[in-house]
């Protein structure tokens, strides 16, 4: 008797305990959400100043976008293996696929406190600011980032991390908004060869064309994008994407060398030859092949 | 009256972390800061005195067998909401203290509170006991974390306190784990020394 006694009890208790949790459950749940939502958003303004944001893969990627709906660049969440578990790492790019800022979660951190910990800390992070994915290395490999001291490994991961998630998430920046770049006051673009030509418009004039173009370098392809006026000058040129060799080849990315096409096509940079000459040499037969399309 | 006495007394002399040398996984492993020893402890303390006033009020119909897995269903479903309002209400704090949330159901304070005393005792008796208890873990887990916080990180409840070389090259030590030892070790010293009447 007092055996079937006990189990009507504990039947009895596990079923008001239960409903007690579905009932707190029910109420909290709704706020846990939220407020997991919020600090998620918080979190990528924190990297990006912009408007809204566009979730494209869950928990790891958003487009940033501005008041216009344009696409400003992207936010990515990374968490590489650091000394003591994974290290929570967000990263905004801006459409140049230029680091905007980075954050790194003090809550949840697993790195030892004090010493790994302090790759959260400002003094460390903001280094990253205005960098691109080939400087993302530290002083002792070559780099241009100061490791927290004591905390190599750590710092080393941060690095790692935010590089690979840039070579993973950057194809997610080359789009419409490059095209602005080039032509700012363009109004819109029509596409005339698919993923290859477009043409700028102002309301009804057309102001040029805009191309992409790609070609062999050193080591991997180099894909650009130009932007030509009605009198086939160049107005502006980006990489949208090469891979040569660091600081030799890369030279082909930096600002000096790519504002000299808006003057006339340059010489071949020193000491780059093949990647810049390849580059010079397939605008050239670009600007060739799209001038038709200016008459 | 003195009931009241006799209990502040004892948030001191019978002070779960120091004296009965018991709840020493939270005291060691989340006080490195003020905040979340606090955090813990009225997380724990709440758990403590809701859980002993249940099973107080339903003593007498719980069979001697199943008593012991009983209270921990019902620990367990307390802890668990106020895992949910951590979650809901503060969600970094919640992030920080991590898996010792839900340890607390198997914190001994609580299940020694229940055997030794919860089943012997009325409610008004109950309470007052387990609010000696919590108050005197939370007030030894916010010394701890404030000696640790202020000698390892410079700062108090996340306000720095010292200013010049100390705020950049702080005791380290102290915010990893053998410094809780070393706080714990010497708390105990101290009261051994100085508060405890030999009987």
């Amino acid at each position: 008797m007092v055996k079937i006694q006990c189990a009507i009890l504990s039947f009895f208790v596990s079923i008001v305990c239960a409903a007690a949790l579905s009932l707190v459950y029910a109420f909290t749940e709704p706020i846990i959400t939220e407020a997991e939502k919020n600090s998620i958003i918080e979190n990528l303004k924190e990297v990006m100043n912009a408007q809204q944001f566009k979730e494209i893969i869950p928990d790891s990627l958003w487009q940033a976008l501005d008041s216009l709906n344009n696409i400003v660049g992207i936010v990515f969440q990374v968490h590489p293996q650091g000394f003591g578990g994974l290290i929570p790492v967000t990263v905004g790019l801006d459409s140049d696929a230029k680091i905007t800022s980075i954050k790194i979660s003090k809550e949840g951190l697993k790195e030892t406190p004090g010493l790994g910990a302090r790759v959260a800390d400002l003094d460390f992070t903001k280094q990253f600011i205005g960098k691109h994915a080939a400087i993302l290395k530290l002083k002792t490999d070559g780099g241009d980032i100061d490791a927290v001291t004591g905390a190599t490994i750590s710092s080393r991961a941060v690095c790692n991390g935010i590089k690979k998630g840039i070579k993973q998430y950057s194809k997610y920046i080359e789009s419409k908004d490059n095209k602005k770049q080039l032509f700012f006051n363009a109004q819109n673009f029509v596409e005339i060869i698919k993923d290859t030509l477009w043409y700028a418009l102002s309301g009804r004039d057309t102001l040029g064309v805009i191309f992409i173009g790609i070609t062999f370098g050193y080591l991997d392809s180099i894909k650009f994008m130009v932007g030509m006026d009605r009198k086939s000058k160049i107005i502006g040129i980006n990489i949208l994407y090469s891979k040569e060799t660091d600081g030799i080849g890369e030279r082909i990315r930096d600002k000096e060398f790519l504002d000299k096409f808006k003057e006339g096509i340059p010489d071949a940079i020193t000491g780059a030859t093949i990647s810049s000459t390849a580059l010079i040499n397939a605008v050239k037969r670009n600007i060739e092949r799209f001038k038709k399309f200016l008459k | 009256m003195s009931k009241w006495l006799i209990s502040a007394k004892r948030i001191i002399i019978e002070n779960p972390v120091i004296v009965m040398m018991i709840g020493l996984c939270p005291a060691l492993a989340v006080t490195n800061t003020v905040r979340s020893s606090l955090g813990i402890g009225i997380a724990t303390s709440f758990v403590l005195i809701l859980a002993n006033t249940i099973l107080s009020l339903t003593k007498k119909i719980m069979p001697d067998k199943i008593r012991i897995h009983i209270s921990i269903i019902i620990i367990a479903t307390v802890v668990t909401i106020v895992d949910y309002f951590m979650q809901a209400f503060y969600p970094d704090l919640r992030q920080t203290l991590g898996i010792f949330v839900p340890l607390i159901v198997v914190n001994c304070i609580i299940l020694s509170r229940v055997e030794a005393f919860t089943i012997r005792n009325s409610v008004v008796d109950v309470v007052l006991d387990g609010l000696a208890a919590g108050i005197g873990f939370t007030l030894m887990l916010a010394v701890i974390g404030a000696i640790r916080e202020i000698l390892g990180h410079g700062t108090f409840l996340g306000n720095p306190i010292f200013g010049g070389d100390f705020k950049r090259f702080p005791i380290t030590f102290m915010i990893l784990p053998p410094g809780a030892f070393l706080a714990v070790g010497i708390l105990m010293g101290l009261f051994n020394k100085y508060i405890k009447k030999p009987k």
